[in-house]
């Protein structure tokens, strides 16, 4: 991966996204963030996964920047390659900014069984997105759209198994999905885009 | 607090060592043979690479180099399931990545290389994976080649334990880990790293070498630097 | 509210809490679970909400968990003072005015009444609702529940999980007081240690040994955790068991807290659980207002806490030692043991972690005592086990069953078998970590010691049944898959091997897959499996050597043949139609020919697909109907009436002789060798037509005077006129088939005669001996088979049988011979001894035989026939039945009662199946099956005699003829390659053009159905009854395909 890429400054944008209304707030608000959510966690376990997961929480677009991370690790004296390990280690944290809508697709067995494979398939061919050769057939797949509408990623399972197959579009799950409902939804987010 | 001494049964041999001890020291004070490429002396063992595998009567395959010696303890080092196991594993690692020994600045003082020819891998029976992996010429006086990385971790501990720097760790997991410095940046700016080159030392393979070595002709201080490792480790 | 200092205040919020279980007035309660929400509970919730506050009625409103049953989702519990509490299934938010006017009438409505409760065993208290509701079942009686045993579930659905009080009413925190009370550490770990009590994550290890370790380690400060990183796929119970109960995990934690000296609990809990998180946080909150965590809990000296923690998303971190890491702010990589948790765990300090519902089950075990554990279960698995039953079964949810119950029960009783006209193949157990259990294998005991003899764990309790659409071969890929991407790359083995093994089995799903790297592969797999670090590697391979050891076939299909059954490898196939058709039609190309008007092009393409496309289009089963993506927009295209229009447009028209002579010059120059085919119906039909298209000299034996074999003898003119047989058999002779009638082959003709006469033989000669059934009577006049009747009509011969048949049997030949007995002017009645739904006949002509007048009697097996003094049936005795047992087939076992009935009749028919002719079997030297079928190469289909090949129902058993067919063309194949040494098959059916391009849209039409004859009209003679498409049908139906054979 290039470090260029994948972790994006505040200042360097969080792509075409970055017209709508999601914009990060200036460096001392989040830092201030930063600091409040180290000293709830401090001495406790698990207290670096409740920090980050608290600032990606509330950035807008969904993802950790590489400033921030380096503040985190400054402040908690962390190594910032073991910051590093562990974001990139958990499915949870992005690097990059996530889309307007995240459709997310469970790839659980009884989902796997009732076919989320082509449910996947079919929503990535509808938003255009090819799929990257790192990535092909693996579990974890995180996709955005170029304009930055649409994230698509996929769950190792929801525990939603008996609505199998299970598709959650920005946190609402949706349960016994087929290919034409989940493009009706779909397009749904696209008509209210042009409203 | 002194150890006690216990005796344990290696291949059959009575042994006598000390409590506290793992079996791959044990084994290998007796004169037996053990591979392994993820121990190093003088670091936290991790278990990693698996080869050094060794079996207790009940059948059940252990790694030597984290598994402490119990009075009694009998355990077998080598077998035809054992050598068949470890010529896998090998396998594996030479497919997971690009070893091209003809053209590695370690050719002939390779850990893995050597390990192969002593377990008798001369082919493979998997499809190589051929990956696309960076090569990180930006520090002044060392490279990183992911392309012979076989993920031991011992640059990572040894900057850690040893050093103190932590400039290295893991990123990702499964067959996508890869060894990182800092927020993956290349190595020349890396401002914890402080040049002192036990990571390239420590490294079995030519994934981390001295520049200006020509193939063959980088040879690893790795005794040298588990010395220093070993030392620390009785100061603290 | 005030903390709980002493047992006064504990009585008082006890009964505080009652009065809101068990109010004055009626309590609605919304099961708002994630299941519930995901179903509408929200809005049912709401609408009550708002019903209540407008009318300002006095019912009390509450939001309560799940009570495990996820496929009647949302349930709403209502309960009216003094009577049962029922529960209403499947609510919307537009019944909500209709249960308010009802309830206010003192009634239930009775659409959505499922079941009730009269009383409720919580373990911790007893609560008596009331009762009442004759009418209504008990919860416990309907199939789902039944045999349930709900310990760690004993409160899930009932109360509200977030109010503490609701909890303390149902007896909570009892136990912790009563522990606490004693002040006996020791004796809780002495009695959790009889209790026998196992970890409930999977490994199985006693409960109490491990918190006696942790008792003894020494130290300042020690640690408890409970692992709620349910990340098996396929598993939920840990999920619903917070989200419906958040303080019966506080409280066993609270014990293992206190018995073990541990000062500090963490539970650790999947971020993908967003309810359960909120229901722990809010419980937790509640737990330290009421002083029962914190300092001196209950006003004893005891101080203990728990923190949350979200797990961020690997699967890996359900190990302990990685879960360790995770909450010291590493990568979850998981660390070699020794050291255990219990000597150096957090922090390095002394720790124990427990899964979720093992701490369910600590309060029970504390009230009830051991011995009443130990008694639920099997001798070495005590107590109950949460599964969830999900995947390819009808009933779906959470089911708490005791341990050691078989799986038939969980598959067949609970989840009440596959959905229609499937068959269940295998269950998943433990996800994966765990492995496959065959169909066979149902009955094995679910416990610790027997899965794991079969090679699958328990796991966390996912139990995902798998039907016929799954592929075995693509569900070991997928868990490799999982596992690859969950694999945290530590080790060697997990890490590279299981990338490898993932590889392997990429390529056996692609038809690229070799013999040698299925021996490769369960190489690795072993290696992986005994060398890997931590249990992830180290079960990671269950799953791929459990589906080759109990599905190896499926194996064999992908890398020998190169075909994947089920039809979910998408590369082996070209669209699932085709997959699903015996005979492997190239179904989009004739939909896309007739589509661009070409019905020539069609026709021949057709043909060469399938020789006896008329026929087939009339008769066929139609598989590809199931498999049809246009199915999940509106309904199946009908491919079988297409090409039966197809057909029908050359064979019947003037058309015939150009195509005829089109087929007739792709044939191959001759080869010089012969083959003797013994049989023409569909499958010796097939075989020749294939073999004489590839240039060999064919001649066919036939003991009848005619060919078609069962086409032309049993099935009757009105569904298949023989005009249309004839002119497909005249096809097939045109390409030089010769055909030698009434040479019965062991009489005419002898075997070794064959042998020495041409290249190779065929034997296909189908099964026409009728089964028979013994019983008193069959030896009377007017008793006879199905066969000979179909055929004594077919060849023009009707007998004389009397005015009233009865036909014993639910297949296509009792369909056939009431409807045609309804054409002979007699009344018929079909008796078969299961429901209609498990009749074998195509659905439609049961239909139609019902419209014809057909009368049907289900649930009754034959008892004996009467006779009158002549000699002459008078009547059927048959016995009522009963549905028992599930059989090998997944239908429920017909049992006879003491329950006679008499029919009157004049006839009676036994249509109760074929086999092979076994005088003429045996005679052979073929080695035989058991049931007299050839033993064949299921590969090559080479019989046990050198160029002696065999196919059809001869090999099968009775089947239909599209199957038949399927054989008969694979062995064209096969006995082609055979003599030629080369494959020339896979060219024969080309060279046609048609458009490869998605269709830019599809027609919108509904299915296009043929046009029948009235059944007033068809009753009357022997007229065909499906008229066939019209031709703008017929051509509009091709337009509704969605073309899945083009990929991009």
């Amino acid at each position: 991966m290039n470090p260029e890429s994948s972790l994006r400054g505040p200042s360097a944008g969080a792509g075409a996204g970055d017209t709508s209304s999601a914009v990060n707030p200036p460096d001392s608000v989040r830092y201030a963030f930063i600091n409040e959510a180290i000293a709830r966690s401090t001495g406790r376990p698990g207290a670096l996964l409740g920090i980050l997961e608290a600032v990606q929480e509330r950035n807008p677009r969904k993802y950790l920047c590489a400033d921030e991370l380096s503040y985190i690790a400054a402040k908690t004296n962390i190594p910032l390659s073991q910051i590093f390990s562990v974001v990139t280690f958990y499915a949870l944290f992005n690097l990059e900014p996530q889309g307007d809508h995240t459709i997310c697709i469970c790839r659980g067995t009884a989902c796997h069984t009732r076919g989320s494979r082509t449910l996947l398939e079919s929503v990535r061919l509808e938003l255009g997105l090819e799929e990257t050769p790192g990535q092909a057939g693996a579990d974890k797949l995180t996709l955005t759209t170029a304009d930055g509408r649409f994230t698509i990623r996929t769950v190792a399972c929801f525990g939603q198994c008996a609505l199998a197959p299970v598709v959650e579009l920005d946190h609402r799950i949706l349960g016994h999905m087929n290919e034409r409902a989940l493009a009706r939804e779909v397009e749904g987010l696209e008509q209210e885009r042009h409203e | 607090m002194p150890q006690k001494k216990i005796s344990i049964r290696i291949d059959g041999v009575l042994v006598a060592t000390l409590e506290g001890t793992t079996i791959l020291e044990a084994a290998r004070d007796a004169g037996r043979r053990v591979p392994s490429l993820c121990h190093m002396d003088g670091l936290k063992d991790v278990g990693a690479c698996r080869l050094c595998i060794v079996a207790l009567p009940n059948g059940r395959l252990v790694p030597a180099c984290t598994t402490p010696v119990q009075e009694g303890l009998a355990v077998i080092t080598n077998s035809p399931e054992i050598a068949a196991y470890r010529r896998m594993i090998v396998e594996l690692l030479l497919v997971e990545r690009n070893h091209v020994c003809s053209v590695c600045v370690s050719n002939g003082h390779c850990e893995l290389q050597s390990l192969a020819s002593s377990l008798g891998v001369n082919s493979v029976r998997f499809r190589y994976h051929y990956p696309i992996l960076p090569l990180d010429l930006s520090q002044e006086r060392f490279v990183l080649d992911h392309n012979r990385c076989i993920l031991c971790s011992r640059c990572i501990r040894v900057c850690a334990e040893v050093e103190g720097a932590h400039v290295w760790d893991m990123m990702g997991r499964g067959i996508h880990s890869r060894v990182i410095g800092e927020l993956d940046k290349p190595w020349g700016e890396a401002a914890s790293c402080t040049n002192c080159g036990k990571c390239v030392q420590a490294c079995p393979t030519g994934a981390m070498a001295e520049k200006g070595w020509a193939v063959e002709e980088m040879v690893k201080r790795t005794a040298q630097v588990a010395g220093a490792a070993f030392r620390k480790g009785v100061s603290l | 509210m005030s903390r709980i200092e002493d047992i006064g205040i504990f009585n008082a919020m006890r009964e505080a809490g009652l009065a809101k279980v068990l109010p004055a007035m009626p309590r609605i309660a919304v099961g708002m679970g994630t299941c519930g929400r995901g179903n509408g509970a929200e809005g049912v919730y709401q609408a009550l909400a708002h019903a209540i506050d407008r009318d300002g009625l006095d019912i009390q409103l509450a939001a309560v968990g799940c009570f495990g049953a996820c496929s009647e989702e949302p349930l709403v519990n209502v309960w009216l003072p003094g009577q049962p509490m029922v529960i209403l299934r499947r609510v919307q938010a537009s019944d909500v005015e209709r249960i308010l006017t009802d309830l206010s009438r003192g009634r239930i409505t009775p659409d959505l009444a499922w079941c009730k409760i009269e009383e409720w065993d919580h373990i911790t208290a007893h609560l008596r609702y009331g009762v009442g509701f004759p009418e209504l079942p008990l919860w416990s009686e309907l199939p789902f529940f039944s045999g349930q045993k709900k310990i760690v579930l004993r409160n899930c659905g009932l109360i509200a999980p977030d109010d503490i009080d609701e909890y303390i009413a149902v007896g909570g925190y009892q136990a912790l007081y009563k522990v606490l009370i004693d002040s006996k550490p020791e004796s809780v770990i002495e009695q959790i240690k009889a209790s026998k009590l196992r970890g409930r994550g999977g490994a199985g290890y006693a409960t109490g040994i491990k918190w006696e370790f942790l008792a003894k380690a020494k130290d300042d400060r020690k640690y408890i955790i409970c692992n709620a990183d349910e990340g098996d796929p396929g598993a939920y119970m840990n999920r619903n068991e917070i989200e419906s109960d958040p303080h019966g995990l506080l409280e066993g934690m609270i014990i293992g807290g206190y018995v073990t000296g541990a000062s500090q609990g963490i539970v650790y809990v999947r971020h993908e659980y967003p309810l359960a998180v909120h229901k722990l946080t809010r419980a937790l909150e509640q737990a330290r207002e009421y002083g029962i965590l914190g300092a001196n809990i209950l006003g004893r000296p005891f101080h203990f806490d728990i923190d949350m923690v979200e797990g961020a998303g690997a699967f890996v971190c359900g190990e302990e030692t990685a879960l360790i890491a995770s909450l010291e702010g590493f990568s979850g990589r998981p660390r070699p043991r020794p050291p255990y948790p219990a000597q150096k765990g957090l922090a390095g300090k002394p720790t124990n972690i427990n899964n979720v519902e093992t701490w369910y089950n600590i309060a029970p075990i504390v009230l009830k005592g051991p011995a009443w554990f130990t008694e639920i279960g099997s001798t070495k698995s005590a107590g109950t086990k949460v599964f969830s039953l999900v995947g390819k079964v009808q009933n779906t949810g959470l089911v708490e069953m005791p341990l050691g119950t078989p799986l038939t029960k969980f598959v067949y009783d609970i989840g009440g078998g596959a959905a229609q006209g499937r068959t269940v193949k295998a269950v998943q157990t433990g996800g994966p970590s765990g492995g496959c259990i065959p169909h066979e294998m149902f009955d094995t005991p679910v416990d610790y010691e027997t899965l794991g003899q079969l090679g699958s764990i328990m796991g966390s309790g996912g139990m995902v049944v798998m039907d016929e659409d799954n592929c075995m071969v693509d569900i070991a890929r997928y868990f490799i898959e999982f596992t690859h991407s969950e694999s945290c790359g530590k080790c060697v083995p997990c890490r590279v091997g299981l990338d490898q093994a993932l590889e392997i089995l990429n390529g056996f799903t692609k038809g690229t897959g070799t013999v040698a790297q299925l021996t490769l592969l369960n190489e690795l797999g072993r290696m992986i499996r005994d060398t890997s670090l931590c249990g992830l590697g180290q079960t990671a391979p269950n799953p791929v050597l459990t589906t080759m050891r109990h599905f190896r076939h499926e194996f064999d299909d992908h890398i020998i043949a190169r075909r994947c059954r089920a039809g979910v490898c998408h590369s082996l196939a070209l669209s699932p139609c085709e997959n699903s058709c015996p005979l492997h039609m190239n179904i989009p190309r004739f939909l896309d020919l007739l589509k661009e008007g070409r019905v020539d092009d069609a026709f021949e393409a057709v043909f060469l697909d399938n020789p006896l496309p008329a026929s087939t289009g009339r008769v066929c089963q139609h598989p590809c109907d199931d498999r049809c993506r246009r199915q999940t927009v509106d309904a199946p295209v009908n491919m079988r009436e297409v090409h039966r229009f197809i057909a029908d447009a050359v064979l019947l028209t003037d058309r015939f002789e150009p195509l005829a002579a089109r087929i007739a010059a792709r044939k191959k120059a001759p080869t010089g060798k012969s083959v003797a085919v013994v049989g023409a119906g569909p499958t010796g039909l097939t075989a020749a037509f294939y073999l004489a298209l590839l240039g060999h000299e064919v001649t066919v034996f036939e003991n009848k005077a005619e060919a078609g074999g069962m086409l032309r003898y049993a099935i009757p003119e009105y569904r298949l006129p023989k005009r249309v047989l004839a002119q497909e058999v005249e096809l097939i002779r045109r390409l030089g088939v010769k055909f030698q009638f009434g040479a019965g082959v062991g009489s005419a003709v002898t075997l070794n005669e064959l042998d020495e006469g041409f290249d190779a033989v065929f034997l296909a000669i189908g099964t026409w001996k009728e089964s028979w059934v013994y019983l008193p009577g069959t030896e009377l006049k007017g008793v006879l088979p199905a066969l000979p009747f179909l055929e004594s009509v077919a060849t023009g011969t009707n007998p004389a049988l009397g005015r009233r048949m009865t036909v014993i049997g639910g297949g296509n030949a009792a369909v056939d011979s009431a409807r045609t007995a309804v054409r002979m002017g007699m009344e018929a009645t079909i008796v078969y001894r299961r429901e209609r739904k498990d009749m074998p006949a195509i659905k439609e002509e049961v239909d139609a035989a019902e419209q014809e007048g057909v009368k049907f009697l289900f649930l009754a097996a034959p008892h004996r026939i009467v006779g009158d003094a002549r000699g002459n049936v008078k009547a059927l005795e048959i016995a009522k039945t009963r549905l028992g047992q599930y059989d090998a087939s997944g239908r429920r076992k017909p049992v006879v009662t003491a329950e006679i009935v008499r029919l009157d009749c004049d006839a009676v028919v036994l249509a109760v199946g074929e086999t092979v002719d076994l005088d003429f079997a045996r005679a052979s030297g073929l080695t035989l099956h058991e049931a007299g079928t050839f033993v064949v190469d299921r590969f090559t289909m080479e019989t046990s005699r050198p160029n002696f090949f065999a196919g059809g129902d001869a090999i099968s058993g009775a089947s239909n003829v599209s199957n038949a067919m399927g054989f008969g063309k694979k062995a064209a194949r096969k006995i082609d390659e055979r003599l030629m040494g080369v494959k020339r098959f896979a060219g024969i059916s080309g060279g046609f053009e048609y458009s490869m391009e998605p269709p830019e849209t599809t027609s919108t039409s509904p299915r296009h159905r043929s046009a029948e004859l009235t059944s007033a009209v068809r009753v009357k003679g022997e007229d065909e009854v499906m008229v066939g498409l019209t031709e703008a049908d017929a051509a509009d139906e091709a337009c509704r395909c969605l073309r899945c054979d083009i990929r991009g």
